[in-house]
Order: structure tokens, then C-alpha cells, then sequence
């Protein structure tokens, strides 16, 4: 996928995996004070991003993180992390395409090395 | 698992150059990750703090997130050499610093646990006064090791 989107879909899911862990009860207990005025601002934050990316993925992005609450997998070891199936040769390396996993629809996402 | 075996030496830097919040968490992301994977995990840690400061008070600030862009958790340490501004809770400035970074998937939840024991064991730090006693990476990481071997004994 292009740099710009592959960012905008990386910010969006790691705010969406810090707002989720917002409200588990082991983060709770830990006890830091979240503001809830910062809150509702992050949630606009999120509207943004999401309209950052072409309408096509971020629809795509919306019904994964419904259906699955984490849209995006990291690919490792040619498996897809998210439902832990091979992936075909072709999918192995890094495309230039916003690419889904065949299996589970999820995102790929290939790590840096 | 324990914590002193998630610490490695070359990601404790007890001589911090003090600066801004923003800049200390780079820093410290940067002996961690680098290019747009540190961009990415710096720009999460600061939305993190948008929600309120992780300076948890006595000094001591947790900066914390998940990340696409780490395969496992990932910690760093930083103390400052001179107390720096971070918004703490108490408005206190802070000088030590635990970063901590987990992967999306964390089977176990690793991440969260960890993230309870190193508040717990900081807690420690401020009350016995020992955040400026480790002169070395190695003396920090054996500091750690004993009070959380004390902590466990208590239970
Ligand atoms: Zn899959």
C-alpha cells in the first residue's frame, strides 16, 4: 500500500487499540487518571484520520474492526497473525496495494526489518 | 515472567539528556525502533498522553501503548539528569522514566500485567528512595530484580 495510507491505517489502528484497552478492567485497576474531555478529543481525532484515507478503505477498515474489533494483522513468518493461516506465496512480501488476508479478510500488515 | 528479564542494558540510559516530554520519549523510542516505525509508536505514546499524564507522581512517569510496529514488548528506561516537566499528576517534575511498548496480540496479557508491576515496583522506588541509588544499567536491572523479589514475598 502507498507510504501515506499505510501510515494513516497504522495510526488509526494503534489509537483504536489504545482507546479498546481504555475500558479493560486489568488497565482500569492500574489505576492512571484518564480525562474524559481528552477522550471525546482523541474520538475526533480518530473521525480524522479515518477521513484521511480514500472512502473505500476506511469502509473496509470499519467493518473489520466490527466484525473482528482488530482490522489489521502483521504478517510473520508467511502466516497471517490474525487467524493464524498460511498465506499464499504472492502475499508473502510487502505490496503496494492495500492487501487482505484470503483466509480472514483482515489487513495485512508486513513488519520493517 | 519478571521484569528484570524484559530490561536490557543498552536501553537503560541513566544519564538522559533532560529536554521536553516529547523529545524524552523519542529518545527513549529511538534505542528501541527506528524510521517510520519509531514515528508511528511516538505518535501513539503522545496520544496516550493526550488522556491524561502517565507521570503517575513522585517523579516517576510510565509512558505506555500498543504498537503495529513491535513483534513483542519492549521496554526502555531513562533517567534524567535533571528533573524534567511532564505534566505528572502531582506537577511534580520527573526523572525516571519506564517506556513500554506492547504488540497488538499479546496472548496472556503480558502487556498489562507488566504495565501493573512496573507501577508497582516504581511506587517502591519513590518510597524507599532509590531512584538515584543505581549508578550502572547492570546495578538498575539488579535493583529491580530485589524488589520485585521483595514485592512477590509479600504477597
Ligand atoms: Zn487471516
Amino acid at each position: 500500500m502507498s507510504d501515506v495510507i499505510e501510515m494513516h491505517l497504522k495510526l488509526l489502528f494503534d489509537l483504536d487499540t489504545l482507546l479498546a484497552d481504555l475500558e479493560e478492567p486489568v488497565y482500569k485497576k492500574i489505576g492512571f487518571k484518564i480525562g474524559d474531555t481528552e477522550r471525546m478529543a482523541l474520538l475526533g481525532r480518530r473521525s480524522d484520520l479515518l477521513k484521511k484515507l480514500p472512502r473505500e478503505i476506511a469502509e473496509v477498515y470499519e467493518m473489520l474492526k466490527k466484525r473482528y474489533q482488530q482490522a489489521i494483522a502483521p504478517v510473520e513468518n508467511g502466516f497471517c497473525f490474525g487467524c493464524f493461516q498460511q498465506l499464499p506465496t504472492q502475499l508473502l512480501t510487502r505490496s503496494k496495494e492495500v492487501t487482505t488476508c484470503p483466509n480472514c479478510g483482515r489487513i495485512l500488515y508486513w513488519r520493517e526489518k | 515472567m519478571n521484569l528484570a528479564s524484559l530490561l536490557s542494558k543498552e536501553r537503560i540510559n541513566l544519564e538522559l539528556k533532560p529536554g521536553k516530554k516529547e523529545e524524552i520519549i523519542k529518545d527513549l523510542v529511538y534505542s528501541i525502533k527506528k524510521g517510520s516505525d519509531a514515528e508511528l509508536i511516538v505518535s501513539t505514546l503522545l496520544k496516550r498522553e493526550e488522556l491524561g499524564s502517565t507521570g503517575i507522581g513522585k517523579s516517576i512517569a510510565i509512558p505506555h501503548c500498543r504498537s503495529l510496529a513491535v513483534e513483542k514488548l519492549e521496554i526502555s528506561v531513562g533517567r534524567t539528569t535533571k528533573p524534567i516537566n511532564f505534566n505528572a499528576i502531582d506537577k511534580k517534575p520527573v526523572s525516571l522514566i519506564f517506556l513500554i511498548i506492547a504488540p497488538p496480540q499479546d496472548p496472556g496479557n503480558q502487556y498489562l500485567i507488566t504495565l501493573g508491576k512496573i507501577v508497582q515496583i516504581a511506587k517502591e522506588m519513590t518510597k524507599k528512595n532509590l531512584i538515584q541509588k543505581p549508578q550502572t544499567p547492570e546495578e538498575f536491572i539488579t535493583l529491580i530484580n530485589k524488589i520485585e523479589k521483595d514485592i512477590g514475598k509479600r504477597k
